[in-house]
């Protein structure tokens, strides 16, 4: 308890340095435009940005990407409230009930509610990071290479079965990442892979052209195929922002049981936010006392969720800064970010490098208070950002993300790779394709390759010592379950149709 | 945006088909090694063998299902779609890389916008003129002086790098 308080309290003093206090609160804004804006979310924000975070230190890249997904949570539940627009994926469920609060007038009251809702959720969320990636690190920092490869395995089979749609589709998907993840020189063995000849293929393909095209060239390409709609925006009265004392008394609750069942279920490989919000709105209705109400613009329909999905956040850290293994795509860019600046996450980056650990903490915190201080009352002024036309705004990313990409390692082939994932993404998603699991395989595939080939030279190329070992054993039969329970619930189904 | 049309899942498991029979054939190039001491082939061969049968089987899938059911959405999930933006967008950042060095950043950066802008608006080509050139200049500002990136420079961006002050 002591290494925590003083690790935060030195984490508040880095965090609350003028220039981390600037990019917390860049993030925090840039997060709400991308979420309000529909399509762009924060893994399309994350993407475009990574390379602007190359100017600065590790420390301030993830302070900015932080304020980046957590603005991104809270915008997109602006849209969902007042539009019945969803700005990401995690905001739908917003839309059932809090646009029927609009439509009666209670706008304001559940604006407020989201975002009270999201800072308790995120200071829930960052104790439980605290907590829960010091004592995973401990544990971390003992398991070799046959744990590791586990943890990948596993990590990758509960992403295939959570991410939603064709299981066939998820498995190709994971496989096709993996094997991008093979090209460039094996480090093992000296060997090129893939290469052609071409020496810039020879590191690798970079993660950031693949991710920039993926999920923000194929974001625009999806965007401009649509025609464009004008948005009437709603305004906000300052004065009807106040929830009444019998919605604060209900949605409070809420609030508190979203957080928890929220950071839970971030722990999980898979779109964890977007699960969670789910899962509250079903475990608010069923446990609440009018039922009947959801749908109609129950308060806890909002503040659950919204809860829910800012927990998730904080709960989907814990893989990336205990194991070094990154269960979301959005984790997946934090990673990119982390390794541009040569660092490695892991369970020795918390001991290491500590200082950043305990400045992400605190800057979380500090940017959860600067989401609620700056976007209520600013709310009409993020929402009309709806208005600028689509036809500008995009060419205006697809230029940013060209510099972007270019301006890390002047590569033409770079470019050329943003070009390509962008229209592969595209295509990928126009056939409902989900290609948040290549973009996991191909980051975590070279490490489970990696874990796999030291396991077999360590155990002689006995694969029976690498699978039985006890967290080994628990953490296979964990992945199997998620394939065997389905099963058994449908044939149990069967038996009673 | 291109349909979810059986036609297209058709072709999308003919693409995933060929990249895994080409990453499968690679794979053998490699020196595959023992159990005991694995080469740098093992996983590829292991990974390409995998995709190579579950794209094959995605194919036979989408390949053999019901052609009723293929001819009643055939068609119908792509009318309406902006073909023309996204062809224009597609193309700008295929040529932008082939454009960068000889024709210089700002350049190369204002025809790629324009071109967008252009494509997308097409009414307006004075306005969409000067707001490809006011990014070409903003970024080329933002990124050289504040990030410090080195782009492919000639006359124009000296001048601008130098008034920029």
């Amino acid at each position: 308890m002591l290494e925590i308080t003083q690790g935060l309290l030195g984490g508040f003093a880095t965090a609350l340095k003028p220039l981390y206090l600037y990019y917390a609160f860049l993030g925090a804004v840039l997060g709400t435009i991308t979420g309000v804006l529909p399509g762009l979310g924060p893994l399309g924000a994350m993407a475009i940005l990574l390379s602007f975070t190359l100017s600065m230190d590790a420390t301030g890249a993830m302070i900015l990407f932080a304020g980046i997904y957590y603005g991104a949570m809270y915008g997109g539940s602006t849209t969902s409230i007042l539009l019945n627009i969803p700005g990401e994926a995690a905001s739908v469920v917003t839309c059932i009930d809090g646009y029927k609060m609009a439509q009666k007038g209670r706008a304001g009251a559940a604006l407020t509610v989201a975002a009270v809702g999201s800072f308790i959720a995120g200071t829930i969320s960052i104790l439980g990071l605290m907590v829960v990636a010091l004592f995973l690190s401990d544990i971390a920092l003992r398991f070799g290479p046959a744990e590791f490869f586990a943890i990948g395995v596993c990590g990758l089979v509960l992403l295939m079965r959570l991410s939603g749609g064709s299981l066939l589709q998820s498995f190709i998907m994971i496989l096709v990442g993996m094997a991008l993840g093979t090209v460039g020189v094996d480090f093992l063995a000296g060997t090129e892979r893939f290469t052609f000849g071409n020496v810039e293929l020879g590191q690798g393909i970079d993660f950031l052209p693949v991710a920039m095209g993926i999920f923000g060239i194929a974001e625009v390409l999806t965007t401009v195929a649509e025609k464009e709609s004008l948005q009437t925006v709603q305004k906000v009265k300052m004065r009807d922002l106040l929830p009444t004392a019998k919605e604060w008394k209900r949605s409070i609750p809420a609030m508190f049981r979203g957080s928890f069942l929220g950071f839970a279920i971030g722990l999980v490989p898979g779109p964890s936010p977007v699960i969670a919000t789910f899962v509250s709105y079903i475990s608010e209705k069923r446990f609440s006392k009018n039922p009947e109400e959801f749908g109609e613009g129950a308060i806890e329909g909002v503040a659950g969720p919204e809860a829910a999905n800012n927990a998730a956040v904080g709960g989907a850290y814990v893989p990336l800064f205990a194991l070094g293994i990154p269960f979301t795509p959005a984790m997946a860019m934090v990673l990119g970010a982390l390794m541009l600046h040569g660092l490695t996450p892991g369970p020795n980056l918390i001991k290491e490098k500590s200082e950043l650990f305990w400045a992400v903490m605190a800057s979380m915190y500090i940017g959860n208070f600067m989401l609620i201080v700056l976007n209520l009352p600013l709310v009409n002024v993020f929402v009309s950002i709806l208005r600028v036309p689509k036809n500008i705004l995009m060419p205006v990313i697809v230029i940013i993300c060209m510099i972007g990409v270019y301006s890390v390692n002047s590569s033409l082939l770079d470019l050329l790779m943003l070009a390509l994932f962008g229209f592969i993404g595209y295509i990928l998603r126009a056939v409902g394709f989900q290609v948040a699991p290549l973009i996991l395989a191909m980051v975590i595939g070279p490490m489970i390759e990696t874990s796999l080939r030291q396991a077999l030279n360590i155990t002689g190329g006995n694969i029976g010592d690498m699978i039985f070992r006890p967290i080994c054993l628990t953490l296979y039969i964990l992945a199997s379950l998620t394939f065997v329970v389905p099963l058994i619930m449908k044939a149990i189904r069967k038996g009673k149709g | 945006m291109i349909g979810n049309t059986p036609r297209n899942h058709k072709i999308i498991a003919l693409f995933l088909f060929g990249f895994a029979l080409f990453y499968f054939l690679g794979s053998f190039r490699l020196k595959m090694g023992t159990l005991k001491i694995p080469g740098p082939g093992l996983i590829p061969v292991v990974l390409g063998g995998l995709l190579v049968f579950c794209s094959g089987f995605y194919l036979y899938r989408v390949a053999f299902q019901n052609r009723r059911e293929s001819m009643g959405k055939e068609g119908s999930a792509e009318g309406g779609r902006n073909y023309r933006a996204i062809a224009g967008v597609l193309a700008c950042t295929l040529i932008y890389p082939f454009i960068l060095e000889p024709l210089k950043f700002i350049l190369a950066t204002f025809s790629a916008g324009f071109l967008m802008l252009f494509l997308l608006r097409p009414r307006r080509p004075f306005s969409s003129g000067l707001l490809a050139l006011s990014l070409a200049v903003g970024a080329f500002l933002i990124f050289s002086r504040l990030f410090g990136v080195a782009f492919p420079s000639g006359f124009l961006e000296n001048f601008i790098f130098r008034i920029g002050g």
